[in-house]
């Protein structure tokens, strides 16, 4: 059984720099397990960063602490962080030509398993998941995103997610770029990787994916830092009044809200 | 440079009118023979040294490629004298090996080629190079004597020289591969005819060989009108061998050409490698694989001579180099004014797995014809770190992923190799990746 009081996923005073740049500037973060968190914020406000430096991106100096199930990995390789279970869904999947999606999946889920996976067996959960999200079997052979169309490599995104089984997925801007059929496959990839044992951060711009995929939490993050955190309705707000507004009302007592509305909603989650 | 012009001789090596005479004789070549090699040796006398000014020899300089006068007077004495091979015991082994291991016909020249029994009846034959007055005809056509002095040296000392004929018609299921193991100086010259409308493929494996030897190879590949070669090179020498291959195929009119090269071992090692179009219709492709490290250094030059019309090339070769290792590469399509309605096309691309790591590409054109289609293209470019940090956010470490980066990198030229040696190739490139990732 999970344990309802140790978050799955946690960052404290997350600080994420750049070339010197401070980029994020303390992010606190509590996920528990069942639980899928949204994290929408403005262009520009370094929610992309964040989701980077918690993979393990290299070229970003981080402070702070991260933690996967209570155990701090926050110097780990972006490999080792995605073998003990975290995910990140990219904004701008890259390509790797040359390389076909089954070769590439088959290692990639080898990896996590920490075993060779048997061809057999291997092609059966592809080909499910391929089913499952509605992508046509030739993807197979498909050299990795190269020449996908938007929609195509964020389909490809989730099916990774689907074989991968992460404990702890973060989708960057997984709606972004796509339309609406393409945005109700994903957000079904989304809820049926979603269970009782893992969680889901998801980083938006939109409020558009939460019509499908049902936020417990949502938290705001503007220049660097998380300004308000809130239950669902909060989105609904963003979605009516931008975020202009929030600038000016919570810089003065951002740390204190912030902690009351995941304490409430946390609550709420687990209830 | 610095490092091998110390370990080279000074100047090119002598080679007597008395050492050539004398080879030719135990040999027991044909009388012709030993005229045409004199009229090397004049020619490889006249001859200087290139120098950096031209072109293809920019970056690599000749005299690391060559054996000093008294290793070659050592070598072409005892091959004179017939006291045999000082790599016979390895080339045994070797040729032990591939006979266990592989039902393909096997050639070695100097260690008693032989010929499986399909290909037997099939009527390939093979001979000692210049037996009968037969190879005259055909000696120099693909590369004369006068196309360098590495071509004019091997002209002139050849000491293993085999000539493999394919009739017309005969289409060989399986490949013949004929190996060159190095010796502490070895001259091989392969002369390969294609037959009309035959159909095969030759593997020429180049491997073996210690600190400090030197090959001077040249195959001539001479491909009948409606003939179709695939020709696989294979180069895993050991890693001190210091040596310069010449591979040229003369396309007579619609014939195909297809050669993979496949390039992993050696300290210093150059190739050049052509394709004459000399008949309506025929078509050329040239595909590499250079994988090195250490402190390697590679120099490919690709030729593709279009004397006739209604031609095609094409050229892909794919370069990744890691540790302190370096590669050129430089390309020359020449398209000559009586060959309009020409295609040609060439792209090197060059993948830097390391900091130290260096690659240069020069593509030369000499397009004297309008009416002709012809483009280029070449990169140099290290291994992009978000792909690297895409591939770990998968669960893959760096060695695992720079792997599979190089094998998508390279699978443009191992997804056209012929079937038959697919599996041979992509071993020697995993074995290779594996030391390659590891010294990065």
């Amino acid at each position: 059984m999970t344990d309802q009081r140790r978050p799955l996923f946690a960052c404290r005073n997350l600080r994420v720099a750049i070339e010197d740049k401070q980029i994020v500037k303390g992010a606190d973060l509590e996920i528990y397990a069942g639980q899928k968190h949204a994290l929408m914020g403005p262009n520009g406000s370094g929610k992309s960063t964040l989701a980077a430096a918690l993979m393990g991106h290299p070229a970003y100096q981080v402070e702070g602490e991260i933690l996967l199930e209570g155990k701090p990995i926050q110097e780990l390789p972006a490999h080792e962080r995605a073998r003990l279970g975290m995910f990140l869904g990219f904004q701008y999947p890259v390509a790797v030509p040359g390389v076909s999606v089954a070769n590439f999946l088959r290692a990639a889920v080898s990896a996590r398993r920490g075993e060779a996976v048997p061809i057999k067996e291997f092609r059966r959960e592809l080909f499910a998941g391929f089913e499952a999200l509605r992508i046509d079997r030739s993807f197979a052979g498909r050299y990795l995103n190269d020449g996908f169309s938007g929609g195509e490599k964020k389909r490809l995104e989730i099916l990774q997610m689907l074989l991968l089984k992460p404990s702890f997925a973060l989708l960057d801007e997984t709606d972004s770029g796509l339309d609406i059929d393409a945005l109700k496959v994903v957000s079904e990839g989304v809820n049926l990787a979603a269970g009782p044992h893992n969680a889901t951060l998801l980083v938006t711009h939109y409020q558009r994916i939460l019509d499908y995929v049902k936020p417990d939490v949502v938290h705001v993050f503007m220049d660097g830092r998380i300004v308000r955190s809130g239950g669902p309705e909060l989105a609904v707000e963003l979605e009516a009044r931008g975020y202009d507004w929030l600038d000016e009302a919570t810089a003065i007592e951002a740390n204190e809200t912030d902690t009351a509305a995941v304490a409430a909603a946390d609550t709420a989650a687990k209830g | 440079m610095a490092e091998s012009a110390v370990l080279s001789v000074a100047s090119k090596p002598t080679v007597s009118t008395e050492m050539v005479t004398a080879l030719s004789r135990t040999l027991g070549e044909h009388p012709g023979a030993l005229a045409w090699r004199l009229r090397a040796l004049a020619r490889y006398d006249a001859l200087t040294l290139p120098n950096r000014t031209e072109q293809r020899w920019r970056y690599t300089d000749p005299l690391a490629l060559l054996p000093s006068a008294e290793a070659l007077l050592r070598k072409l004495t005892s091959a004179a004298s017939g006291s045999g091979n000082e790599t016979a015991q390895q080339a045994a082994a070797e040729w032990k090996r591939l006979r266990d291991d592989e039902p393909a016909v096997l050639l070695m020249p100097g260690d008693g080629p032989r010929l499986n029994a399909a290909a037997e009846a099939a009527g390939v034959a093979i001979a000692p190079l210049w037996q009968t007055d037969a190879d005259e005809e055909l000696i120099g056509r693909a590369v004369p004597a006068a196309a360098g002095l590495f071509a004019a040296l091997n002209g002139a000392a050849w000491n293993a020289g085999m000539t493999v004929r394919i009739p017309a018609g005969v289409e060989l299921d399986q490949p013949l591969r004929i190996v060159l193991p190095a010796a502490a100086v070895s001259l091989p010259r392969l002369l390969i005819e294609v037959g009309p409308q035959a159909i095969a493929t030759v593997i020429e494996e180049h491997c073996g060989g210690a600190a400090e030897s030197r090959v001077v190879s040249v195959t001539e590949l001479l491909i009948r009108p409606g003939a179709r070669l695939h020709h696989v090179l294979v180069q895993r020498w050991q890693d001190g061998v210091h040596g310069h291959m010449t591979v040229r195929g003369r396309i007579e009119r619609d014939a195909h050409f297809s050669s993979a090269t496949a390039a992993f071992g050696g300290r210093v090692s150059k190739l050049d490698l052509g394709g004459i179009l000399a008949g309506a219709g025929a078509h050329s492709e040239l595909r590499g694989v250079v994988l090195g490290d250490r402190r390697q250094h590679f120099d490919h030059h690709t030729l593709h001579h279009h004397l006739s019309g209604n031609t095609r090339s094409d050229i892909d070769f794919k370069v990744a180099m890691a540790g302190r290792s370096r590669s050129t590469y430089t390309g020359l399509i020449r398209i000559e004014p009586d060959a309009p309605q020409s295609e040609a096309y060439q792209e090197n691309r060059n993948l830097l797995l390391s900091a130290g790591s260096r690659a240069d590409s020069i593509p030369e054109l000499e397009i004297l014809t309008d009416e002709v289609s012809c483009s280029h293209g070449a990169t140099v470019a290290p291994i992009d770190p978000e792909q690297l940090f895409y591939l770990g956010s998968r669960g893959l470490g760096t060695d695992e992923a720079i792997q599979l980066i190089v094998r998508g990198f390279i699978a443009s030229v191992m997804d056209r190799l012929p079937e038959t040696v697919q599996t041979t190739v992509a071993e020697l490139v995993s074995a290779r990746l594996v030391r390659v990732t590891g010294g990065i």
